[in-house]
């Protein structure tokens, strides 16, 4: 939904929903009781009073006390389902599981534990408050015990963000009710960056700058063999030991040369030039990922931030981290 | 119609067979898609909803509804699209059309029903969204009403019971998102919903007033045979065959004879040559007083209580001679001066009073000049040859009183060779002349219409009264039946000096139909004869069992009515109940019921669980001695903080949070919290504090 529609003055509606929203406490268990439910006839239930009120007529113009008693009959049913209704939701309680860190522009997954400490309850659905009723996701809770139920969203923007406003409702058992609650999780989701598409290829890694420089040109002595690794320059490779491994599936193998130089790559925000800065960040994702996946040692550069090279899922989280919270 | 029905069947079992032929293979109940397991059960009930109807629906209707659900079936299983709309609107313009050919009009109750049942099948070829869902259940509610214009019978409310139950089952299942439900779960859900309600609809049906017909006079639903203001020769035919109930008498003391029981409607004096009609008017308005009948009544004055049916006429018949109605809630009722019992207004609601009346009793003097001139009129031009024979049979009998005449008449009727038959065919102009000389063949109303012409033109001032005679055989609990098959039509002549004075003439040729509670009995059904032959006393105790049950079921459920309400108010100690008590009380009662829900609903709302509050207590005291307690921290690690915090001194109350734990969590762990361990931690970090302010 567009922001700025949602800000607009003239969106009564969602002034009022937003100013209700925010005088809610936020919580990461909310316990469902009378104060946060709310209860409404839906259309269908203006529907089935309509017709009850048909049926009345008829009974009263025929003289049918058969016609009063199936009226009598729907209308307590009603009033009963209205209770069943509210009874689905009350004494529920919402538990919001931690929240894993989601890209921005694609789905993060909010899992939400339900547990009913009596009986059965049937046909809960959840969704974010904003969203439309078709991404309802349900489930049934069984009688003292938990059911979790999975809601996406999408975050638009990078950043720590608060969890969005959740809503849990139910119809059950006839559907002239609609029982609802409003949920404000206290959690905080973490949101990196948008990661760009078809982003260009990872800066070529650079050697350490130092004594090392030295050696490397001198070709160094052979020391051993290590297993091939991404990046290895062909000339590393042991060819004479290569058409063996290849016919019986082992890996490749390189030389391994103490004097082979400390190879280092950088992901620089200079890197990334003509670029707005929402765009390198989106850029730097793009490589953080790529440079994770290439088990290669990486290090980040932003300006007034530098992460030290290192490598793998700490060092990915590390840098995904600092590219999304960056001022 | 035999025809047409056979055409029917014939297109049923096509599309039966069309349809076995094309089905995709069973795969088994259990193994349906939930969908179309849905769907096949909804289509089920919606079949079993109709199927009642059959009787009432033209064959069309039946074949067209048929058709649509096995197709509709046919196309859940195969899990096929729905056909378009277009084709969904050509086939209800189509039933429209036919509907309004089979009845010539689109309103009124059978087009109606017709037209219900036509909407509702088409509708299921529609189910897409979940208010297409509803429309299908609300129509099913209001076919189930339909049913009770045509019958209120138990069997029929069973049926209908379970068509609800089957709706209700498929609008749970519906709401039942997620996995397949089992249909006994939800069909269980749906009875404990209803079962909820129960109380709620007892309570209503008691209490909701009972007041008439809000407009119109719906000429559907109840039966449009039956006693008029008008007596046309043949119209009675109808009656005899119509076993509707016209009313209910328990006596108060002990029964009079059958012989007595004379119901007395509209009166008939005027005769234009083809129909008897009243004189004045046939209702007694407010505003003109009406004069009494100068009656004289002797022996005990007998006092019961009528249960008098709809008959949507301001006539009300009453036992022979009522003498006084206990007062009726919102009709007036007054005896005119030829004893006939009027309201201001057509009866069109059930009604139940008491009243008194005398079988034996005397219709005085004339109030009215020329009332005895009415009696004499007869059209001239009609019935000449029963005229002449009138005369002839005065001169034969000259000097005779009217009583000795209206003998020798019944005399003639007892042995002239009249016969008595329910079927006496279509008689022509001068219908009298054609029965009372020629055919002589007829029932009530042919006998007393000839009789009152007869005497008439015999000089003896005379008049048809119409009314009921004889009752059903008493019912266990005392009711007498009156049905619209006793409908019937005697006369009563002047006999100066004495006053009017009955004579019945079909008692003179049908003794049976006068002198006994019985009616003429239609003949048994294969099953019933079946029955009979094998054991007649088993069937006569299975048959009365049933009428015991069934006369149950009359009084509690479609007998309740205005009356029945007074008199549970009555019992509840209202002196004079009206409908406002009875507004008031139920109001009272829900305004009573929804305070006592909200109270619930606040004290739930206020209640916290004890556990909780314990904790909470335990942990504002811990803040109090400034050790930070937070709202998820169990009691251990409260008791890990207090020893790192207090050191030797917290230990007391250390010990009490882990003996918190322990109780709350531990494998044997008790129920409640233990209160004493709430007052004993408060009283310790008050001694704590104390203690650090010193």
């Amino acid at each position: 939904m567009n922001a700025d529609v949602l800000t607009a003055p003239w969106n009564v509606r969602a002034r009022v929903r937003r100013w209700l929203a925010a005088r809610l406490p936020r919580t990461d268990s909310q316990l469902l009781t009378q104060g946060n439910i709310y209860i409404l006839p839906t259309r269908a239930g203006w529907m089935f009073a309509l017709t009850l009120a048909v049926l009345l007529l008829a009974s009263v113009n025929y003289q049918l006390n058969l016609g009063y008693v199936l009226t009598f009959m729907l209308a307590g049913s009603g009033i009963v389902s209205m209770h069943i209704t509210h009874g689905t939701l009350r004494g529920l309680t919402l538990h919001l599981r931690p929240v894993a860190p989601a890209f921005a522009g694609s789905a993060a997954v909010l899992d939400v534990v339900m547990s009913s400490p009596t009986s059965t309850r049937f046909g809960i659905g959840l969704k974010l408050l904003e969203a439309p009723a078709a991404t309802l996701a349900w489930t049934d809770v069984p009688g003292g015990g938990q059911a979790t139920a999975h809601v996406s969203c999408v975050p638009e923007r990078r950043g720590l963000h608060d969890v969005p406003t959740l809503t849990a409702e139910t119809r059950f058992p006839l559907g002239l009710f609609r029982a609802w609650t409003v949920w404000r999780p206290q959690a905080r989701m973490l949101v990196y960056p948008h990661v760009e598409a078809d982003a260009p290829a990872l800066p070529a890694a650079r050697p350490v700058a130092g004594g090392a420089q030295a050696r490397a040109s001198a070709g160094g002595e052979i020391e051993g063999v290590r297993a091939y690794r991404r990046g290895d320059p062909l000339k590393l490779i042991a060819w004479k030991k290569a058409a063996q491994a290849l016919e019986t599936g082992a890996e490749l193998v390189s030389r391994d040369t103490s004097s082979a130089v400390r190879q280092e790559l950088w992901l620089d925000w200079q890197a990334c030039g003509g670029l707005d800065p929402e765009g390198r960040l989106s850029r730097l994702a793009a490589w953080t990922l790529a440079a994770h996946r290439a088990n290669a040692d990486w290090g980040l550069r932003l300006p007034g931030l530098e992460i030290a090279p290192g490598e793998g899922d700490g060092q990915r989280a590390r840098c995904l981290e600092a590219l999304a919270l960056w001022h | 119609m035999a025809l047409n029905a056979s055409a029917a069947i014939d297109a049923a079992a096509t599309a039966v067979g069309e349809g076995r032929r094309a089905l995709p293979r069973w795969p088994g109940w259990s193994r349906l898609p939930r969908e179309a397991r849905d769907t096949l059960f909804l289509l089920a009930v919606i079949g079993w909803t109709v199927l009642p109807h059959a009787p009432h629906l033209p064959a069309w209707s039946l074949a067209l509804s048929a058709l649509v659900l096995l197709w509709r079936a046919r196309l859940a299983l195969a899990n096929a699209a729905l056909p378009g709309r277009w084709l969904l609107v050509a086939v209800l313009v189509g039933a429209i059309a036919l509907t309004f050919w089979s009845y010539q009009t689109l309103l009124g109750k059978e087009p109606g029903v017709t037209l219900a049942v036509a909407l509702m099948s088409l509708k299921t070829l529609e189910l897409r969204a979940r208010r297409d869902a509803f429309v299908v259940f609300f129509l099913g509610f209001f076919i189930v009403l339909t049913h009770f214009l045509y019958s209120q019978s138990i069997a029929v409310a069973i049926a209908m019971l379970v068509s609800v139950w089957g709706l209700m089952t498929a609008l749970v299942l519906a709401h039942m998102p997620v996995g397949q439900p089992s249909l006994a779960r939800a069909s269980g859900l749906a009875a404990r919903t209803a079962l909820l309600g129960a109380p709620v609809m007892v309570l209503l049906f008691v209490l909701f007033p009972r007041i008439g017909p809000l407009w119109g006079v719906p000429q559907d639903g109840i039966s449009k045979t039956g006693l008029s203001n008008k007596m046309k020769l043949g119209s009675m035919t109808e009656v005899a065959s119509d076993d509707t109930i016209a009313m209910r008498i328990r006596f108060d003391g002990p029964a009079p004879v059958p012989a007595h029981m004379y119901f007395r409607g509209p009166v008939l004096t005027r005769f234009d040559g083809f129909e008897w009609t009243q004189l004045g008017l046939p209702y007694a308005p407010t505003t003109v007083p009406s004069r009494p009948p100068a009656l004289q009544t002797r022996g005990v004055a007998l006092g019961y209580e009528v249960t008098l049916e709809p008959l949507r006429l301001a006539s009300v018949p009453l036992l022979e001679a009522t003498t006084a109605v206990a007062p009726v809630e919102g009709y007036r009722l007054v005896a005119r001066d030829d004893l006939q019992w009027l309201a201001d207004k057509p009866v069109l609601e059930r009604l139940r009073f008491k009243a008194t009346a005398s079988t034996e009793f005397v219709l005085g003097a004339p109030r009215r000049a020329g009332e005895l001139q009415d009696s004499l009129e007869l059209p001239v031009g009609f019935n000449p040859r029963t005229v002449a024979w009138a005369r002839a049979f005065r001169d034969a009998h000259r000097g005779a009183s009217a009583s000795r005449i209206a003998g020798a008449l019944l005399e003639h009727i007892h042995r002239g060779g009249f016969s008595y038959t329910l079927a006496p065919g279509d008689y022509g102009r001068n219908a009298v002349d054609e029965f009372w000389l020629d055919r002589k063949e007829g029932f009530c109303e042919h006998f007393a219409a000839a009789f009152v012409i007869v005497l008439r033109a015999a000089g003896v001032p005379a008049r048809i009264v119409t009314g009921y005679q004889g009752t059903d055989l008493p019912a266990i609990d005392g009711y007498y039946v009156v049905r619209q098959s006793s409908a019937h039509a005697w006369a009563e002549f002047w006999q100066s000096g004495v006053g009017w004075v009955r004579a019945d003439p079909t008692g003179a040729v049908a003794p049976d139909r006068i002198g006994r509670s019985t009616r003429l009995a239609p003949p048994q059904g294969f099953v019933a004869g079946t029955l009979d032959a094998m054991s007649p006393r088993l069937f006569a105790e299975l048959r009365s069992a049933l009428e015991a049950v069934n006369n149950r079921w009359n009084q509690w459920v479609l007998n309740y009515s205005r009356g029945q309400q007074f008199d549970v108010l009555k019992q509840m100690g209202f002196a004079t109940p009206g409908w406002e008590d009875l507004a008031l009380l139920l109001v009272g009662t829900l305004v009573g019921l929804a305070l006592a829900g909200a109270t619930w609903a606040w004290l739930d709302r206020h209640h916290v669980d004890p556990w909780v509050r314990q904790l909470e207590r335990i942990r504002r005291a811990l803040r109090s001695l400034g050790i930070a307690a937070a709202a998820h921290e169990a009691p251990r690690t409260l008791a890990i903080r207090v020893r790192a915090t207090l050191g030797d001194a917290g230990g007391l109350l250390a010990a009490m949070l882990d003996a918190l734990e322990l109780r709350r969590y531990s494998r044997n762990a008790a129920r409640r919290p233990d209160p004493a361990l709430t007052r004993d931690f408060a009283g310790e970090t008050r001694r704590l504090r104390a203690l650090a302010s010193r």
